[in-house]
Order: C-alpha cells, then structure tokens, then sequence
C-alpha cells in the first residue's frame, strides 16, 4: 500500500477483510442476536468498552460495522453508527445531543419528517427549534441562544432544492461553540464531502442513493471527529462524566470519537435503533456501485434538465445545476461534479396537469422514494410533504404544483420517450377540461 | 485526571478508575504527534484489571497544556517528574515508538524507578527524513497525513476496525490534529537528534518485552529486533501484517502479551 485508498476502491472494500478461517470474498450476513462471550471476563470488558466488539446486535453487528466503516471511510469522519433509517440517525443523533430546554437552529427548507421531528415531536420534549432559511446566514446567527446545542440542515434541501453554504453555517458554527449537523442524503459523498468545509456530524439515509436499489431501509451517522466537546460546558454528558460505565468521560477517554461513543453507548443501547445485518449487506452491494452510479445519475440529470428546460409543457424548472437557481453559483464551487439528481418542475396547467403526468407515465415509478437506481416521480405537496402546515410549505418553497423527479439510471432516450408521453397525456387532460 | 506538574496543568488518562499511587504504576507513554488517546484500548483494559493507569499527555499534547517538550532526554526526565510528583517510587514503563526511547533514556538514567519495559513497535534511533521534519514545519496538516497513512498496515488501510464503525485513519488523523501546533515538529526532531538509544539499552537489565509489527513503516521491523537484541534481559512478540499503529490495529494481541508479560 504505497498510500490512502481512493473512493472508488473504498466503496468497494473499505471495512471487509476477508477473514482467514472462511476467506469469504463477500460481506457475510452475521443474522445473530448475540455473541458467545469467551468467558465472564470478556463479557464484562465488552459492556465496559474496554476493548471492541460485538455483544448484542440492537448495540452493533459485523454486518453492520462493515457499513459503517465504509460510510465513515467515503466522508473521512472517525467514525460511522448505522441505524434502521435515515429518520431514526436523526432523532438519534438529536437526543444523544439535546436534553430538556435545550435549542436547535435548523434549515426550515427540508424534508418534512426532519421538520415534523423538531416542530412537532421534540417540541414535547422540552427541545425547541428556530427555523431559518438556510441561506440567510445572519438569519441563523441571529437565531442562536445561550442553549442552543446545534445547527442543522440539509445541503441540498428536499424538495425545493434550496442549497446551504457549508463553510459559511461551519463557521457560524464553530463560532457559537455548536456542531454543525447535516443530512447529506441529496448530495452523497461522492457529491460532496461535507466534513472537509467544517461540517461535524452527517446524517444519511442510507436507504437513497448510497443504496441505490430500493430494497433495504437504513441510515446512518457519521462523526467527523473536528469538535471540540470540551471546549464549554455544553455538552455535560459528553464531556462530563456520564452515567453509563462507572461515570465514564467520552471526551476523555474516546478523544474525537466521544460523540461516537455516547451515540453507541447511549442512542443504541437505551433508543435500539438497529439496522437489521440483512439490510446492511443489501444497502453493500449497492455501495459497491456508488461512484458509477452517481456518475450516471448525474449524466442523466443533465440531460433531463436540457429536455426539461427546453420542453412547451413545462412552465418552470428548478435544479442547482441551472443558471437561474438561487443557489448555482455556490452549488457550482462546492458541489463541481453536480448538485444531485433531484430535479423538481411544474407543468402548464398546474396540479392536475402534473397528477396526470405522474398517473401517466410508465416507466418512471410514482412512489415515496428518491436516489433509486429507477426515475421516480412524486407530488410533493400531497404526499412526503402532506403533513406540514401550510405556512411551513411556503417556508420550505414547496409549491401545489410541485413535481419530484428522482433521474434514474435508465437508457435517457427511454425516460425522455415516457415523459413525452406523460406530457401529452396532461395536455389532452388540460384541452378536455377546457 | 487533572494534574498540575510544577507549572502546568496536565491530562493523566487513568483508564475510567481513580488512580492509587500505592504499588506500581502502569505507565503507558505515546508517540510522536500522538497523546493518551494512543492507549484508549489499553488504559481502560489494564485500569479495569487492577492496575495503577497513567496515560500522560506530553506537554502540548492532547488535553495537557505548556508547550512541546524538545528532546527525548528531556521527555524522560519529565516521566520522572510526574512520578515524583505523584508519589509513585517505582513504575513499569511502556512505550510506543516515541514512547520506547523515552522509556529507554528513562530506565538507562533512573534504573530504581523502573521495574519492567514495554516497548511497542519502537527502536534504539528514530531517523525522521528531512522530507517529514520539513513537511511538520511547513505544511503539518500534510505531514499528518502522511503519517497517519504511513503508521497504518493493510488492515488499517482498509478500514477493518475492531472497534464498530471506527476509520483508523480518520481517527489517526483528528487525534494528531487535536495537538499543540508545534509538539509533531518537536518530536520529530527530538527523534532525530536522540542518539543516546544504543547506550542506554546496554545499561538495562529490567525485562522487557519488545511488541513489533511485521508491516511497520515508521520503525521497521528489523530495527525493532535490532533494540531487542541489544537489551539483555528482553523478549519478543512479532505481529505479522500489522503497522506501526500496533496498540489501535491489534489491541487483543498486544493487550494479551502485555498483561502475561506485566504478570509474569
């Protein structure tokens, strides 16, 4: 090894060495509860973390660490935590973070399960959130407090694909003495390495592009090991002494890992939101592909944008890549390979002209999923969005008419072939309601 | 745990237990760039086996304060202090690169304080290439990971941690950065002007156990052997296949020959 493994050999390897009593090439499926332990000794040093290991698959599995391993690999954190789903990372990662009357300062332009998680659930727990544009940078310094324990968003915003200026928010961040949390889910780390701009914490949904094949539910945290616990008194459980294992001090004893290390012994243990080893292994293979695949997503979008732009039934457009997003100019800088495979677009002839296109359209899927290796097509509004408020829809730039397209990986003749029949089928709709 | 060594306040890891100067200590000693977080497979393993933990973090270093010590007879004579200063008459030294010529000078210099040597991929001289003392000055960020890289074998290259979702080279590398600017530069170079190893090694009669990885890059291997040959009362433990990192990659291994070799 004459030096650091690139990505693509990463996605590949990174976290497996074939073990020498079987030498199996593949990632193999630990479907275990538990672990024998060697003797009383062994299993009293794995609860006290003396040393690594496996006990008791709701805690961590081999399956799973591979996954994790890798993920942490690809974004250059310390370390990974794998979790059933992107939803249960983040509200994980939250109330390993925030205690009773703690505050969050958060993007207002995201998906709606992340603002209906701090809007409307942790609100009953006594942590509240302001919510800001994600570009307004002296909006979100403005909005800390003194109990403020983090700022979060999205890089690239579900769906109104709105794009926040890492190092900027990083450094507000780091300035207010709070870890920058994102979920990189839109933009991958293929896209975007998050952590290297001054981002802390990435939250994935593993069960997107990283998977990319739509049969396994995951997600994941990622722990970029660039925050200083210590350096106030925020974060007591962290850089205090804890109540799990003899009052033990993460920061102290686990260094740029604490988070890591209470996410673990805290968030797994007491929250068990465990990845099942059969859907790591599924969500491997499909990161075996990942580099590839977003190079073809990526080629696609492209493509889907010159159609798009360029098509009589289409009233509007929005992507990063497009010279007229808000946000195209920093997508551009931070994001040069492309700010994702999101595209979402409206039709002459507004909601009904889309319901027709997305009930017309055949080989595009209308479902509740993005990142698949298949194009995907979904109406927002009434869906994924469906149970925000009104004021947080406008907030979060969705619009009624709002289609969201997920570019997919097939032949671009074929797609462009299925939207022209979808667009014609919303313009015989529109002439027949005339 | 919070220690103030004449004037400066400094980080002891004592592996998650109160530290008991009453019989000897474990002293645990890091490398160049490195701090007590080296050891955090160790500290806590020998703490929660009865043992009296001190993981030091050099001044400059991890969560101590003052500025980077400059050589390594200095470093020694500071081990020596914080013994002093804590009470502790005799202690069993183990040492991880770096660490082991602290060890060496430190035992060679004060022999009564010093019942036992462990000495983890390390060697008698540490010659840093002017290519690396130059890039620690300059451009650290680089050097870290160039380091980090270099001090990893293939299963640290590869990500395969014994500790669940944890990157050895993500981690080697944040650990190295959370230093004192300055304390990679001085250790280099305390490194590379240490010539006193040869000398030193041939006044020790302690036992010491010499723990090498077949796949170091930073001290190969046959300069491991080179130091347990010239030590008279030594043994050896070869891993095959592991890097410099020894205490992170194989912590099992070297925890196990570790406590049979302290015991025996």
């Amino acid at each position: 090894m004459s030096g650091d493994y690139k990505f693509d050999t990463l996605s590949l390897h990174a976290g497996h060495v074939p073990d020498e009593r079987h030498g199996s090439r593949a990632v193999p499926i630990h479907q275990t509860t538990s672990y024998v332990f060697k003797n009383t000794e062994h299993a009293a040093a794995l609860y006290n973390q003396e040393f690594g290991g496996h006990l008791y698959t709701r805690i961590s599995n081999p399956t799973v660490a591979v996954l994790e391993q890798r993920v942490a690999a690809l974004e250059g954190g310390v370390a990974a935590t794998a979790t059933a789903s992107g939803m249960a990372a983040l509200s994980t990662a939250l109330l390993v973070l925030c205690s009773q009357g703690d505050h969050i300062v958060s993007s207002s332009r995201m998906y709606g399960a992340n603002i209906n998680l701090l809007e409307n659930t942790l609100i009953r727990f006594g942590i509240t959130t302001s919510f800001i544009d994600p570009s307004d940078l002296a909006g979100i310094e403005k909005a800390i407090q003194p109990n403020t324990k983090l700022i979060f968003g999205e890089v690239i915003g579900n769906p109104g694909l709105d794009i926040m200026d890492v190092k900027a928010v990083g450094e507000i961040a780091a300035k207010a003495g709070v870890p920058l949390m994102l979920d990189c889910t839109f933009n991958t780390p293929w896209l975007l390495k998050p952590f290297e701009l001054g981002a802390n914490l990435i939250i994935h949904s593993l069960t997107k592009w990283i998977g990319g094949h739509g049969v396994a539910i995951g997600g994941a945290v990622v722990d970029g090991g660039n925050f200083d616990w210590g350096q106030n008194d925020k974060f007591p459980t962290i850089a205090g002494p804890h109540y799990a294992m003899d009052g033990i001090n993460f920061y102290e004893e686990f260094g740029p890992a604490a988070f890591t290390a209470k996410f673990r012994a805290e968030g797994m243990y007491n929250f068990g939101p465990s990845l099942s080893p059969t859907n790591a292994f599924h969500i491997l293979q499909g990161m075996e592909t990942l580099p590839l695949r977003m190079q073809r997503h990526m080629d696609n979008t492209t493509k889907m944008l010159e159609f798009l732009c360029d098509h009589e039934a289409v009233d509007w457009v929005r992507h990063p890549n497009l010279a007229d997003h808000p946000g195209h100019e920093l997508a551009k800088r931070m994001m040069p390979r492309g700010a994702g495979s999101i595209i979402v677009f409206g039709l002459k002839g507004g909601r009904d002209a889309g319901r027709t296109f997305i009930e017309s359209v055949e080989l595009a899927s209308h479902l509740a999923n993005v990142g698949d290796a298949k194009t995907l097509v979904i109406h927002p509004a009434s869906t994924t969005h469906s149970h925000i408020s009104a004021e947080a829809m406008i907030e979060g730039g969705l619009s009624d008419d709002m289609i969201r397209l997920s570019v997919g990986l097939e032949d671009f003749d074929d797609i462009k072939a299925d939207f022209e029949m979808g667009f014609q089928a919303a313009a015989k709709f529109a002439k027949t309601k005339d | 745990m919070k220690h103030q060594l004449i004037d400066t306040q400094i980080h002891i890891a004592t592996g998650g237990r109160s530290f008991s100067n009453d019989g000897e200590a474990l002293v645990l000693l890091h490398g160049s760039g490195q701090n007590h977080l080296t050891w955090v497979l160790q500290s806590r393993y020998f703490a929660y086996r009865g043992y009296q933990v001190l993981a030091p973090d050099f001044p400059g270093h991890g969560l101590s304060g003052g500025t980077p010590l400059e050589s390594i007879e200095d470093m020694a004579d500071w081990v020596i202090a914080l013994l002093d200063s804590l009470d502790v008459k005799t202690a069993r030294l183990v040492g991880h690169s770096q660490g082991c010529l602290v060890a060496i000078d430190a035992t060679a210099r004060y022999p009564e304080r010093v019942s036992r040597l462990g000495l983890i991929a390390g060697a008698l001289a540490i010659p840093v290439n002017d290519q690396l003392l130059t890039m620690s000055d300059e451009a650290l960020g680089k050097a870290i990971s160039v380091m980090t890289s270099w001090g990893h074998g293939p299963m640290g290259h590869m990500h395969d941690n014994t500790q669940p979702g944890h990157s050895f080279l993500g981690y080697g590398k944040r650990l190295m950065t959370s230093n004192h600017a300055d304390a990679l530069r001085n250790d280099l170079k305390a490194c590379n002007n240490y010539s006193g190893g040869k000398a030193s090694a041939a006044k020790i009669v302690q036992p010491a156990l010499c723990i090498l990885a077949g796949s170091d890059r930073m001290t190969p291997i046959k300069f491991g052997m080179a130091m347990a040959d010239s030590l008279v009362n030594s043994e050896r433990v070869i891993m095959n296949g592991a890097g410099h990192m020894l205490p992170a990659e194989r912590p099992a291994e070297v925890n196990v020959a570790l406590r049979h070799f302290l015991a025996s």
